[in-house]
Parts: structure tokens; C-alpha cells; sequence
């Protein structure tokens, strides 16, 4: 007897600029199931459930519902077919109540035509008991802690009669005791026929609460099975295993120079063990691991960007305590020289619509005192140009009708430019074709050769490892292992941050 | 949030901070009461209703906009206007109805720009305003004109022994008490400003907040028909105290100029003690620069306590 | 990227400023071909010279993503100290220097607010305005204001080679603020937060005390606006329409100086000069005060949607 699947996915394909985050994907749930959804970084799990949780749409493929095609405009056209998703980042309205936020938008109404507070209420309070919940629903979202949030976000998809839940990332968040009240009400959902998408890294919540593995690769299936099946070792092997193309260069005999940056005792949140990581001259030290770990947290943390809960960081001779202060912890660390490089060019790093040369220079310009005349740096813009390899028409062109390995190279030679000693690298090639990204390593090693020091993140642990010295592999905010590239592989790294 | 905030803010609710308004009011109602014999007559008390209630009328359909993070300096004027408009030598029923009409195109041209054409509310209202000021010194250029006799009624007298301006206030705290806090409309509006709702909870939002500044142009034309009513004629000047008085009252009473966090009776407490204030300043011979002068640090030192992210704008 | 394509750029770089005044020009020599000699432009030009120095502070404020609404105040403030013989006994010069002081110590108070405790700009200077403009009439009350010194008047109406003293001045000082801009690491600052407070932030720009230098330099402008100002009227005088602001902000606008450009200077300079037109224009249609507001206000807000509507497209 074959049970009709409640969700079926058939070859799903996306693109993003180009690239190709899903190809040909499929995917099935069935009813009363907890069906977990794996993969390395950039495999296209999340790409997978944001096109069922209607936030994106599939550029090929079908989706069908309960046997019946369905196309999804957005995420309240989703739930209004059953398809409720927890996502990281949370979407509920802080102002508003528990029970508010369940049924926004569809909110019961008294005779004069008022709000029924107490309707609302009690519904909602039927609801999250059934989920095993003690919360007040009176209470404002924006009171609640990060756990008590996602379970009213489960709440919420219940009581709009969801039958398909997709958790991304659940976990993430939560402690022991919260996860354990996270399991219970998985469990409920799933004995209620209803199926949960489980998106998860955490090897042992899969293997306690899950039925079935789905695995995906470069955006393609690499196979469905049931948990009880496999093994964790096998789990992994599936999720790695690729070429390491011919694009780094090469990296230097190891010698023992002096350490220009250290951290001790940092702990992330007040839950988090105290880990310390050192970075010494000529290295490149990538912060390695699953996405989402902390490894944003970790790096913004030493420019003021994020607050850490505790820490010191040694830079030279001057040592500071964390947390730095938000509105001038960057040009502190500039004083220093240390260069932070964010991740998002065009919304964080570049000033898209003004030229080649005050993108370049601003750095420099930023240390000196607003009276000081800005020099032509002329010298400055050339020899960057030149030693970047920048393609463009003339350095007043806009940066923002260059290509995106050109703009890139600006927003490094920014850094560059400004002498500084040690770089803090967000993702260095991201959206970035692969000449450029070939360009951009000989550039860092370069860098390091003469000198500098560099801390580098990314999504592409390929990337870090053809890249860098030294690898820290980051999980749950904080350090869990460190190896030097030699002995790092995909798997191991993947092993190292699954605990296995 | 600011160390400062975070003392303040009640705990449980998004109504804002209007307990420490209430206090002062009391504290100034007490003081007055004391220090002059009139504060406490009948005729003083009426006065007060008098003065507050075109505030309060303008301060609800502000708060309205304030509500979903927008901001509406076109009121000011859109009193006036009405006033221009009520004093044309026409009856009542075609002078009214033009000045309500006159309101929404107001407010939907606000609106409009606000959302379709992503002008930012301040730009946008700053503009209209001086559209809206110029059409009053058009339709009225110097404090004059006939105003109906039904209006005057209107806004004078007693309805079943209580003071017209009484009845006028009450009215006004129950249709908009209903608006914001009595309706689905009202809580989409607190949605709004709190977030983002389209996609999640599909809340339309552009919709709404056209209808936010069309109510903040409905409501100032009705505050502009009472002072019509009060004076008896048409003044183009008039009305231009009541825009930044309605931003101060709306702050005074807890509503958070970032959106998302206020309530009626905030901005009830807050036009009370501002209406208080001038009030108790006039009874004390204050002179009325001095008034402005306070009126302007009393802005100034609530919008310093009220936390922001952005700079600027 | 072809020549063709970043030459329909460049064209669409132009301020619309430049266009209006092109049109404004053509009409008033159509309709009053006996207008269009030096000597009366000069006067035109010479009746905006104090808006002009006011927009050179407002497209830096405007140009940090803030706003300056207390122009009003200021200028009322200074043509009461100078005209009211409070100071009738000090010397010419400490007078000039205090009525500076004034301007960018008001500057200070609103770029605090706005810069580090990060109030709203619009409702800090609106305020602040009010409170100027109370204690104005508050001290006018008690005295007067009586007779401009003989000296402001004499400058005013001097002239160099048919070109009046002010118009001079006021391109000296729009050429002085384009320099510094052009050459200044501030200005570099200011362009930087014009086109992203994000990444300037993430660059090392100081973007609070710019933001508060940007008011304290607007406050001085306003206050040497002042002086210019009342060196145009024989008596001081109490009453001041609001439009000077509106006027600032529109002619900002629409020399292409909006929030998320970077300040220029010319572009504005040449939206002053239409508005100059503009009013010579409005008369001689026939056109009265109601009208100019109107017109005012549909500027700014059709600029205001022009510049929206690209920014979207982009």
C-alpha cells in the first residue's frame, strides 16, 4: 500500500545571478514523518524549502500539494496551503502579542466589529498547549526569549492548520532543555499526521527524531534514506567529496614568525566555552566549519559589529577587552591596522554610485583629521589598479558598472591601500567569477608574503582550504577544532564541527 | 534601545510611555490649582476643553501616521484650509462636504507619495503642506468671511446641558479610540509599523498606509470645522501651530516616533498637558513668546529621550 | 560600457536646476525682453544672495542625510541682535563675530542631537527653530528693534562693475565651500554618507561627527545669510515667512543635492538663481504669495518623486 506523499517536489531548478543553486531537485514528504534535509553549505537546502515556503520561486519544476499542482507567491500564500515554515530569521512582530501574531490577518472579530481579544486568547493558549507550552499568549513577542519564539512560530503555522512544518535550522539557538521541549512537540506534530521538514547539522537530533535523510550536493540529489539505515560516518561521505581545482596559490614553507593577533578567553555568549585563536605574520587563518556557527559573530566581534559576551584581544602590544563599543570600534581597529572587510559589497562595503577612486582611497582618508586636504593619491590609485589588475575605463568610473571580481578588487585594495597590518576577511570571493577569484588568492598571498596577516571566512571549504595556512573549524560559537591545511579535507572538517 | 529607554518602558505592552506624562499633568493640574484662584472655575475649565479639543482632533489622525513610522506636517495647513473653505459665503452642505472631499485628496496625495513613489514622509508632507498653505492663503487670504450659522451652532452652546466642545472631545476619543485600539484596521497599523508583514502575514500594507494619512487629513479637517465654528470665519494662519503641536503631544504621550508603539490615551494625556501648560501659562501672565519658547523645549527634550538607530532624517 | 551610454549618463547627471533655469530664462526674455540687461539681473540675483548662502548649509546637511529647519530661527535671532541696539555700543566687528558665534553655536546644539543622541532632524530643528523664533519675539517685546547700522546698508548696495557686493560675495562663498568639499577629507566624508552610511561606517568614516560638523557649518552659513539679510532691509523686523526654509530645501532638490547624493554645490547655486527667476517670473505673470507657495511646494515634491522614481529604476 503506497501512501499518497503530502508534498512532492519534481526537478526543481534555481538560479541566482547565473549560478546554479538547485538543479533538477526532488524531494517528497510523506504524512507522520520527520524527514530531515542535509548538506554541506551552499548544497541548496535552504534554497529547496524557501521555494516550498513560497519566499522564492523555482525557475523549473512543479510542485504539488496533496496531489493538486500548487505555485507559492509568497510565504502567506504557503501557509494558506498548509505549508508553514520556522525560518532563522524570525518574522514575527515583536510589538505585537502571542495570540496577535498567530492570527494576524485573519483575525476573529466581536459583533462591533472589534478585535476578539478573548477568542484570540483562548485559541492560542489551545494551541500552544497542545504543543506543551505554559505561555501567557498576552505576552508581547519581543519579551519572549529566541526559544520561546520559535515555538510560537511552530504555534502559529498549527493554527492555521498547517500540515507540512519546515524547521530551518531549529536548534541553532536553543539549549538542552529547550531542545528537548522542541523534540516533544515534533513528536506531537508527527503523531498528529503531519510531516516536518527538519533542516538541521546537529547529527544527534537527526538520528533521535528523525525518519528519513535526504541528502543534497552542489544542488543536486545525492540520495533519500531512512535513518535507521545508514550511519553517521556514511552520512558524511555522502555530503563531501569534490576536486580541488588547480586556482591557489601556492603557500609558503611553515616558519615560526611572531603572532600579531591573539584572542583569549572568548566566549561568544554567556553559554559558550572560552576558546582563543592567534594569527601569526605571513599567515592566512581561515575560521572554517558549517554556516551560521558564529563565524560572522566571531570576526565582527573584534570591530565592535557584534557584542561578545567576553574577551581579549592582543593585537601588537596593545591589548583590548571585549565587547568594543559599536559606533567606533572599526576606526579603532583601523588605528591599529587591522582592516575589516564586510561580506555584503554592495550594501556594506562600496559606495556604488561614486568613482573607482574614492571607493579606493576612503580608507586612507578615513584615519586623517577632516581639515587635512585629500591629496589626488594619484600614486595611491594607480599602483592599485595596476597590481589588482583592475578592469576599468578610468578611476572616476562608478564603481557600480564594474564587473563583480572588479568590484571585489576595489573593496580589498581599499584595505590594502591603507597600509594595513592585518586583514579581517568576510568572504573574499563571494559572487565573484572564477579568473577573478584566482586573481584575489595570488593578491592575499601576496599580501601575506610581504608581510601582512590575514583572517579569512567563507561559505566554500574548498576555498579555505586551497586558500589558507590554517584552518579553525567553528560550530556552535565557538572553536572546536584546529588543523593546519595540510591535514585538512572536507570531511574532516565536516567531522571535526559534527563532533564525530 | 538607550539605557534611558529601557528604565522607562513598561513591560508588557506596546502603548508607551504615558504614565509619566499622566503624573506631570496631575502634578501641573495640582500646582495650578494652588497657585491660582481661576484654574478651578467653571469658565476656565471650559476653556480648556475649548483650546484642547481641535488638539486632540489633529493629534489622533497624527498618531495614526506616526503609528506605521510615517510622520504628517501637512496638517497644520489643512486646518487652515478648512477654515478657508468653511468661510466661503456657502451653506453648510456644500462647504463641509468640500472640505472632507478636500481632506482625502490631501491625504491620498500624501499617501500616494509616500508608498508608490517611496518619498520619504517628511519630504513629502513638508511638500503638500506648502501647497496646502498656499490654497488657504488663495481661498482666504486674510482672516474673514462668513462661516454658516449651523456650524457656529455647532460648536457653541450645550447639547442636552453639556458643553459643546465636551461633546466634540468625547466624540472624537470614541471614534478614534475605535480606529486604533477597536478595530482589525487599527492593529494592522500597529503591524505595520512594528515590521515587516506583507509576505509573512500578508497584510497590505500600502493600502493601509494611505489610509493612515487620508484619516490625518479627515481628522484635521475636523478640527478645522470646530475652530471655523469657534472664531466664525476663515483665518490662513490659523492652523499652522497645530502641526508641530500635534507631533509634540502624540511624543509627550509615549507614542514612538520610529512607529509601532503608542496609544490613544498617551496622546489624550499628551494634548492635556500641553493644553495645561498653555493654559496654566496664560492664568500666570506668562507672555505668550515665553509659551513658544517652552513649547519648544518640551519637544525638544522628548524627542531627546525617545531611542533611534538612524542618524539624520 | 560605449561612449554613447555614459554620455546619456552624463546628460542625466545634469541637475534638473539647470534645465529650469534655462526654460525660466527663455520665458522672462519672451515676456520682458527689457529686463534681460546686467544691471537688473544683478538685482534679481542680489534679492537671493541670503537663500543662497543658506542652501550652501543645507546641501550639507541635506547631503548627510539629515535637515536643517532652523534657518528661520537663526536669521531672526542675528537681525535682532544687530538691529535692536542691544550691542548699538559695541564696535562693528565683535557684533560680526558674535552673531557667527550664535549660528554655530545653534549648529552645535542641532548636529549634537541629530549626530550623537540621534534624534530626528526634522522635529530637533524644527524645535529649535520655535524656541529662536519665541525668544526673539520675547525680547523684542521688551526692546525693539530699531535702525540697521548705516555700515551693513552701505555694503549692500555696493557694486562692482554693475555686479552688486553681495552677488560677489555669495559666489566667493559658494566657491570657497566647493573647494573645501572638492578638497577636504570632510568632504570626502560627506559624500561617503551621502552614498551609504553603511559602508562608510564600515570605511573608518567618522559618520557622527560629520554628521554634527555638517550643522555647525550649515549654523554659520545661516548666520552669515543673516548678516547679508539684514543688511538688505533699512529696519529690523520681526516678521519672517517661513519660506526661506522651503525655498533652501527646494532649491537643494532641485540642484540634484538630495538624500543619498553627494553635495555639489553648483547644482544648487543655479536652483537658487531659479528662484530668483522664478519670482520675477511669478510676478509679472500676475502671479501672488499664494502662488509661489504652491509652486514651492510642487517643486520639492516632483523633484522629490523624480529622484524616487530613478532610484527605484536603478
Amino acid at each position: 500500500m503506497t501512501i499518497e506523499p503530502l508534498v512532492r517536489m519534481t526537478s526543481i531548478s534555481k538560479s541566482f545571478g547565473g549560478i546554479a543553486a538547485l538543479e533538477n531537485v526532488d524531494f517528497q514528504l510523506l504524512p507522520g514523518t520527520v524527514h530531515a534535509l542535509m548538506g554541506e553549505n551552499g548544497a541548496g537546502k535552504s534554497t529547496l524549502m524557501k521555494i516550498l515556503a513560497g519566499v522564492v520561486q523555482p525557475d523549473d519544476g512543479m510542485i504539488r500539494k496533496a496531489g493538486r499542482t500548487v505555485q507559492f507567491a509568497s510565504p502567506r500564500e504557503a501557509l494558506n496551503a498548509g505549508i508553514s515554515t520556522v525560518f532563522q530569521e524570525h518574522s514575527l512582530l515583536a510589538n505585537l502579542s502571542i495570540a496577535e501574531n498567530m492570527y494576524l490577518g485573519k483575525e476573529p472579530l466581536t459583533v462591533l466589529g472589534s478585535v476578539d481579544v478573548a477568542r484570540m486568547e483562548r485559541n492560542a493558549r489551545e494551541t500552544l498547549r497542545g504543543l506543551g507550552l505554559n505561555l501567557d499568549p498576552a505576552t508581547l513577542v519581543g519579551n519572549l526569549t529566541i526559544a520561546e519564539r520559535q515555538f510560537v512560530e511552530i504555534a502559529r503555522g498549527i493554527s492555521a492548520n498547517a500540515d507540512v512544518i519546515i524547521l530551518d535550522e531549529p536548534s541553532a539557538a536553543l539549549n538542552a532543555a529547550d531542545v528537548e521541549i522542541l523534540n516533544a512537540q515534533i513528536l506531537s506534530l508527527k503523531q498528529q499526521d503531519k510531516a516536518v521538514v527538519y533542516i538541521s547539522h546537529r547529527m544527534e537530533e537527526i538520528f533521535k527524531i528523525c525518519d528519513t535523510i535526504t541528502v543534497l550536493k552542489d544542488g543536486r540529489n545525492v540520495d533519500t534514506v531512512p535513518v535507521a539505515t545508514i550511519a553517521p560516518k556514511r552520512l558524511i561521505a555522502m555530503m563531501v567529496g569534490r576536486e580541488l581545482a588547480e586556482l591557489f596559490p601556492p603557500k609558503p614553507a611553515r616558519t615560526e614568525s611572531e603572532i600579531v593577533l591573539s584572542i583569549e578567553g572568548l566566549r561568544l555568549t554567556p553559554d559558550s566555552p572560552p576558546c582563543s585563536i592567534h594569527l601569526r605574520r605571513g599567515e592566512i587563518v581561515a575560521l572554517a566549519g558549517l554556516e551560521g556557527q558564529g563565524q560572522r559573530e566571531l570576526v565582527r566581534s573584534l570591530v565592535g559589529q557584534h557584542a561578545a559576551h567576553e574577551g581579549r584581544v592582543r593585537i601588537g602590544s596593545r591589548e583590548l577587552a571585549l565587547p568594543l563599543p559599536e559606533d567606533h570600534g572599526i576606526r579603532m581597529l583601523q588605528a591599529l591596522g587591522v582592516g575589516f572587510v564586510p561580506e555584503d559589497r554592495k550594501l556594506e562595503g562600496l559606495f556604488l554610485d561614486l568613482s573607482l577612486a574614492h571607493n579606493l582611497t576612503i580608507g586612507l582618508h578615513s584615519r586623517h583629521f577632516e581639515l587635512t586636504p585629500a591629496g589626488s593619491d594619484r600614486d595611491v590609485i594607480a599602483n592599485s589598479i595596476r597590481n589588482l589588475s583592475i578592469k576599468a575605463a578610468t578611476p572616476s568610473t562608478p564603481v557600480g558598472t564594474l564587473s563583480g571580481g572588479n568590484q571585489q578588487k576595489v573593496l580589498l585594495g581599499r584595505y590594502l591601500a591603507l597600509g594595513a597590518d592585518i586583514l579581517l576577511i568576510e568572504e573574499p570571493t563571494r559572487g565573484v567569477d572564477v579568473g577573478a577569484k584566482a586573481e584575489i588568492y595570488k593578491l592575499l598571498r601576496a599580501y601575506t608574503n610581504a608581510g601582512g596577516a590575514a583572517i579569512v571566512l567563507s561559505r566554500e571549504t574548498l576555498e579555505l582550504i586551497g586558500l589558507c595556512d590554517r584552518l579553525y573549524v567553528i560550530h556552535d560559537k565557538h572553536v572546536v577544532a584546529e588543523m593546519p591545511a595540510g591535514q585538512a579535507t572536507e570531511h574532516a572538517i565536516l567531522e571535526a564541527a559534527l563532533h564525530r | 534601545m538607550s539605557k534611558v529607554g529601557r528604565i522607562f518602558f513598561p513591560a508588557n505592552s506596546r502603548h508607551g510611555l504615558w504614565t509619566i506624562p499622566l503624573l506631570v499633568a496631575i502634578c501641573c493640574c495640582v500646582g495650578l490649582a494652588i497657585s491660582t484662584a481661576d484654574f478651578v472655575s467653571r469658565q476656565n475649565v471650559l476653556n480648556l476643553f475649548a483650546q484642547a479639543a481641535p488638539l486632540i482632533l489633529v493629534s489622533i489622525g497624527q498618531m495614526i501616521v506616526i503609528l506605521v513610522k510615517g510622520l504628517d506636517l501637512s496638517v497644520g495647513s489643512v486646518v487652515s484650509l478648512t477654515t478657508g473653505i468653511l468661510s466661503l459665503n456657502a451653506p453648510f452642505y456644500v462647504t463641509v462636504p468640500a472640505a472632507m472631499l478636500n481632506a482625502a485628496v490631501v491625504g491620498l496625495l500624501n499617501g500616494v507619495a509616500v508608498t508608490r513613489f517611496r518619498v520619504h514622509p517628511i519630504i513629502a508632507t513638508l511638500s503638500i503642506m506648502g501647497i496646502t498653505q498656499g490654497a488657504a492663503m488663495f481661498v482666504r487670504p486674510s482672516a474673514g468671511g462668513t462661516v454658516a450659522s449651523e456650524i457656529v451652532a455647532l460648536v457653541s452652546g450645550e447639547l442636552f446641558g453639556i458643553y459643546m466642545p465636551v461633546i466634540w472631545t468625547i466624540a472624537a476619543i470614541l471614534v478614534g479610540w475605535k480606529i486604533v485600539h477597536g478595530s482589525r484596521f487599527g492593529l494592522h497599523l500597529f503591524a505595520i509599523g512594528g515590521g515587516e508583514t506583507a509576505a509573512t502575514f500578508g497584510i497590505a500594507e500600502q493600502r493601509n498606509e494611505v489610509a493612515a494619512y487620508v484619516l490625518s487629513s479627515c481628522f484635521a479637517a475636523a478640527a478645522g470645522i470646530f475652530l471655523a465654528g469657534r472664531i466664525a470665519s476663515g483665518d490662513p494662519n490659523i492652523g499652522t501651530q497645530y502641526a508641530v503641536d500635534s507631533i509634540t503631544a502624540v511624543a509627550l504621550g509615549g507614542t514612538q516616533l520610529a512607529g509601532g508603539i503608542g496609544s490613544l490615551h498617551g496622546t489624550l494625556i499628551g494634548c492635556g498637558l500641553l493644553a495645561l501648560i498653555a493654559n496654566g501659562m496664560n492664568l500666570l501672565n506668562v507672555s505668550a513668546f515665553v509659551q513658544t519658547i517652552v513649547k519648544g523645549a518640551i519637544l525638544l527634550l522628548v524627542i531627546a529621550l525617545q531611542p533611534r538607530k538612524n542618524i539624520g532624517l | 560600457m560605449t561612449s554613447r551610454s555614459s554620455l546619456l549618463r552624463a546628460a542625466l547627471r545634469i541637475p534638473p536646476s539647470c534645465v529650469v533655469f534655462a526654460v525660466l530664462l527663455i520665458t522672462l526674455w519672451v515676456l520682458r525682453p527689457n529686463m534681460m540687461n546686467p544691471a537688473i539681473l544683478g538685482t534679481f540675483a542680489r534679492q537671493v544672495v541670503p537663500l543662497g548662502i543658506v542652501v550652501l548649509g543645507q546641501l550639507l546637511v541635506i547631503s548627510s542625510r539629515s535637515i536643517d529647519l532652523s534657518a528661520g530661527g537663526i536669521i531672526l535671532l542675528v537681525n535682532y541682535l544687530i538691529s535692536s541696539g542691544l550691542l548699538y555700543s559695541w564696535p562693528l566687528l565683535p557684533i560680526i563675530l558674535l552673531c557667527l558665534g550664535v549660528g554655530l553655536a545653534v549648529g552645535l546644539v542641532n548636529g549634537l542631537l541629530v549626530g550623537k543622541r540621534r534624534a530626528s532632524a526634522v522635529i530637533v530643528t524644527l524645535a529649535i527653530n520655535i524656541v529662536l523664533i519665541g525668544l526673539v519675539e520675547y525680547l523684542a517685546n521688551g526692546k525693539p528693534p530699531g535702525d540697521v547700522p548705516a555700515e551693513f546698508r552701505a555694503l549692500y548696495n555696493l557694486r562692482f562693475w554693475t555686479i552688486p557686493a553681495p552677488v560677489m560675495f555669495w559666489i566667493a562663498l559658494a566657491g570657497i565651500m566647493s573647494a573645501f568639499l572638492g578638497a577636504s577629507v570632510f568632504g570626502r566624508f560627506v559624500w561617503s554618507i551621502g552614498s551609504n552610511p553603511t559602508s562608510a561606517h564600515f570605511s573608518g568614516v567618522p559618520v557622527e561627527r560629520t554628521v554634527v560638523a555638517a550643522h555647525v557649518i550649515a549654523g554659520l552659513m545661516f548666520a552669515v545669510a543673516a548678516l547679508v539679510q539684514t543688511s538688505s532691509i533699512a529696519v529690523g523686523s520681526v516678521r519672517f515667512g517661513p519660506e526661506l526654509v522651503m525655498n533652501s530645501i527646494a532649491a537643494t532638490i532641485l540642484g540634484g543635492v538630495v538624500f543619498g547624493r553627494p553635495a555639489e554645490v553648483w547644482g544648487p547655486f543655479v536652483g537658487v538663481l531659479c528662484f530668483a527667476l522664478l519670482f520675477v517670473v511669478m510676478t509679472t505673470i500676475g502671479v501672488q504669495e499664494p502662488g509661489k507657495l504652491i509652486v514651492q511646494g510642487l517643486i520639492i515634491l516632483l523633484a522629490a518623486i523624480f529622484y524616487g522614481l530613478r532610484s527605484k529604476s536603478n
